[in-house]
């Protein structure tokens, strides 16, 4: 998979597109055997998703997301209210054509190696010979699997069982793509890449929807999410107007002199209390960090026993969307999506401590660290993720550490 | 149709990942080569052929048998609990193709170690043959090495019989009890059965076999008859004498013959050629000269065998009467699995086959009309309020029973007796389209309603 960053507001479709999934009341009750009540794992849930959407399902452990997508699945049966999946019943069989999944946990064939994995899948969408052999070796050259390709799924590692569970989920090249957890097990490489994938199916009008409780994931993806808690929505729309604060602005730049930096802050006084201004160094967040360390390790060598970091999408996934190399997407992204967004400039940062005179001292002062990595210059989000996840956090309450 | 080969195809390479196909070709081979070695024969080609046909067939139905109802309920209740089935479902693919796409795998795996297994036995038939005496050879070629037909005479119709005896006997049914009106009845058909069965001491009876569709057929056929009869008599091994007399009544074609044979099994001897009347009758003059009764059973008393078919094309059909049983068992197993866990679902198809091969006491209960058993102190059999609900159930359930137990190739095949084109469309149409098409809707009835998801994964 290409790893290139891009902010969900860069994708090209349209999201007001027709509607993919209409959820209406739906409660699902988890009886025992004797037909007694025993949990009421979705409580009278309503949603929709649109096609060219990245949806998330937001929640902890044990809210209902899961169930809601089994639901969507038909692998579970709804004890009331109404699901439309392409405008069907979830057990339509023609409609499943049309669906990609990745479940929680590898469930695959620990029997069969990756590529009789995905043969056996395309098998089911009748994908005619010579088309399943093609997209299984770009699947498996996306994930990082064309090494491994003769060993049984059950010798794989978390990490790899979820590749190829990825790649299972694609071989259809689906219209909606289901993902349920799907960074969980994967190291911070593969993460990228799937979030990656994600914004490029978006990018082909393709409707994702996104179930998880890692809230970078889904901030990173998602256009519009609802927040579970005990089976029911507590929170629902697009994820920009959710994480706004429109009473605060953020500005980046260079740094400059400490006597301009001065007047600005008199200026900024001057309508604003000075114990209301935050001023420090931004940061970039871990994850490129990391992504530096390891592609500047895979420059110096590159053997593994494992799984390979993935290749680019692949090529029937990518469509007219990424026909370009992705050099050339990237060329363009930096120099076509160069206004500034409002939703980028939204300051998310909760604390807002008073001016320390001796820090602004020392940010007056030219800045002598490297700079960041030149792949993740337009996203400036993720510096602010460590505040957006703890925001979010406390609405959703702590996490049970699946 | 693809769909359902590709989840048949599933099942194949379990089978071979998990080495489970070579393990049963190990256990088969066993079976096949190494049980006839263990267990030694009377040198005779008959007791030969017996030995490896009923020990390596029974071997190997039993072991396919049981591989079939464990393989079943794990390929399906696995896949549940193991939520695999949860990545086959989401796909287009109907329930029902997943389950029939199963079904078929086990059938096709099950078809490759029959045919392999009854390659085996007839190869190592065949090596063993050419081992034997002569004499012994050509009496295998002759008598075991055929496929044989048996005609004998038809049941008689006792019941406008039992109803003049009964009006004779009876004058007002009126004043009797029903029960007792009943029991009359029973001893009068009793009466009539032993009547035809029974061959008093010093006396002769005649039967006719009706052949005339096989008259040119077998017109210089070699011909035989398979007797059984009972006595009082408690000698143990002795033989009796009997007296035959064979072919048209009053013609010189008739064949006489004397006869010594054991009391309570199978006996068979041959008949000179050509001894059918004009119109295709075989009669047949039994004399008793002992001092006590015969009893020729009405329905293996006296049967003609007459051949068939190649011993080839006999063996052939009666694997695939072994192939329907396993279809059956596929389909129970695949049918509990549908709806129970793999420990339940597999304890449940084992007891259906218990109760499948406890037939006899089945049996006994619907022929004595109680479960209560003898009870010593009225010296007849007690009856409960509990026979109302078990009788009924078992009488069903023999019925059941009988669908698949009219039929036993592995004894056929061993004393060459023909397993016709009829009987094998039979079994397919009783085991496989009615008892495995009921068990097959209900299973995918099941599995359609069923809820996937609510299994936990556990690999």
């Amino acid at each position: 998979m290409s790893a290139v960053a891009e902010s969900p507001s860069a994708q090209a479709v349209p999201k007001d597109g027709k509607t993919i999934v209409s959820v209406r009341g739906l409660t699902k009750i988890f009886k025992d055997f004797w037909g007694r009540p025993k949990a009421k794992a979705v409580d009278n849930v309503d949603f929709e998703v649109r096609q060219g959407e990245v949806f998330g399902l937001l929640g902890p452990n044990g809210s209902g997301k899961s169930t809601t997508v089994k639901m969507l699945l038909g692998l579970l049966y709804p004890t009331s209210g109404h699901i439309e999946v392409f405008g069907h019943s979830p057990r339509h069989v023609p409609s499943k054509a049309h669906i990609g999944y990745l479940p929680e946990e590898s469930y695959l064939y620990r029997f069969l190696d990756s590529h009789e994995t995905l043969d056996f899948f395309g098998n089911l969408f009748d994908l005619p010979p010579a088309k399943r052999k093609e997209r299984n070796e770009q699947l498996l050259e996306m994930v990082g699997l064309s090494a491994v390709r003769t060993r049984v799924v059950g010798e794989f590692s978390k990490g790899m069982q979820r590749r190829i569970g990825l790649a299972q989920a694609l071989i259809n090249d689906p219209d909606l793509v289901i993902l349920d957890e799907p960074t969980a097990g994967l190291d911070p490489i593969g993460c990228r890449e799937v979030k990656d994938l994600i914004l490029a199916l978006a990018r082909r009008g393709k409707t994702v929807i996104l179930s998880s409780h890692l809230l970078a994931d889904v901030e990173d993806v998602c256009d519009r999410v609802v927040i579970y808690y005990g089976g029911r929505i507590h929170a629902q729309g697009p994820l920009r107007e959710l994480l706004a604060k429109p009473d605060s602005v953020r500005i980046t730049m260079p740094a400059i002199g400490r006597e301009n930096m001065q007047k600005v802050l008199d200026l900024i006084r001057h309508d604003v209390a000075a114990d209301k201004v935050q001023i420090d160094n931004p940061t970039q967040n871990l994850e490129s960090y990391f992504l530096e360390v390891v592609r500047k390790a895979k420059e110096a060598m590159s053997e593994t026993s494992g799984a390979t970091s993935g290749s680019r999408v692949a090529a029937y996934l990518r469509g007219d969307a990424e026909a370009a190399p992705a050099g050339d997407q990237l060329l363009k992204r930096l120099t076509v999506a160069t206004a500034p967004k409002p939703a980028e400039s939204a300051p998310i940062a909760a604390p807002e401590p008073k001016i320390d005179q001796t820090k602004l001292a020392s940010l007056a002062k030219p800045v002598e660290t490297p700079a960041p990595a030149a792949t993740t210059a337009p996203a400036p989000a993720p510096a602010d993720l460590s505040q957006a996840n703890e925001k979010l956090s406390s609405l959703l309450g702590k996490p049970d550490g699946k | 149709m693809n769909k359902i080969a590709t989840i048949a195809g599933l099942t194949w390479k379990a089978a071979f990942r998990y080495r489970l196909f070579w393990i049963l070709c190990v256990l088969l081979a066993a079976a096949v080569a190494g049980l006839p070695l263990l267990l030694k024969d009377d040198g005779t080609a008959q007791g030969m052929v017996s030995i490896l046909l009923t020990y390596t067939l029974s071997a190997t139905a039993t072991l396919l048998g049981f591989a079939t109802l464990w393989l079943s309920c794990g390929t399906l209740a696995r896949d549940v609990e193991e939520c695999q089935v949860q990545m086959v479902a989401v796909k287009p693919i109907a329930r029902w193709q997943i389950w029939l796409g199963k079904w078929l795998g086990l059938l096709s795996l099950n078809a490759a170690l029959l045919a392999l297994a009854g390659a085996s036995i007839f190869i190592m038939l065949q090596w063993r043959a050419s081992r034997l005496s002569p004499e012994q050879q050509k009496i295998l070629r002759e008598d075991i090495f055929v496929s044989r037909a048996s005609a004998k005479e038809p049941m008689p119709n006792l019941g406008p019989y039992v109803d003049d005896i009964m009006k004779h006997e009876v004058k007002d049914p009126s004043a009797m009890d029903p029960g007792d009106l009943l029991e009359k009845r029973r001893q009068i058909v009793e009466r009539l059965i032993a009547y035809k069965t029974v061959l008093p001491s010093g006396r002769a009876r005649m039967w006719a076999i009706d052949l005339h569709n096989l008259k040119d057929r077998l017109r210089d056929k070699r011909l035989q008859l398979r007797i059984k009869f009972h006595t009082a008599s408690n000698r143990g091994e002795s033989e009796f004498p009997t007296y035959w007399k064979v072919g048209p009544t009053n013609s010189t074609r008739q064949a006489e013959m004397t006869e010594s044979f054991p009391a309570d099994s199978f006996q068979e001897f041959s008949l000179p050629n050509n001894l059918l009347d004009d119109q295709g009758r075989l009669w047949i003059e039994v004399g008793n000269p002992n001092s006590m009764d015969l009893t020729f059973p009405l329905e293996d008393g006296i049967e003609l065998l007459y051949p068939e078919s190649t011993f080839g094309i006999n063996f052939i059909r009666g694997l695939a009467v072994i192939f329907c049983w396993l279809a059956l068992l596929a389909s129970i197993g695949l049918a509990a699995a549908s709806f129970l866990s793999f420990p339940v679902a597999a304890f449940v198809s084992l007891a259906v086959l218990a109760i499948g091969l406890s037939s006899g006491t089945v049996a006994t209960v619907v022929e004595q009309g109680t479960i209560t058993g003898f009870d010593a102190a009225k010296s007849g059999y007690g009856h409960s309020v509990v026979d109302y609900v078990f009788v009924p159930f078992f009488r069903a359930t023999l019925k059941i029973l009988n669908l698949v137990q009219d039929f036993s190739p592995i004894d056929s095949l061993s004393s060459g007796r023909s397993i016709t084109w009829g009987q094998l469309g039979l079994a397919v149409a009783q085991i496989i389209f009615l008892l495995s098409g009921f068990f097959c809707v209900m299973g995918i009835i099941l599995f359609t309603r069923r809820e996937l998801a609510t299994a936990q994964g556990n690999n």
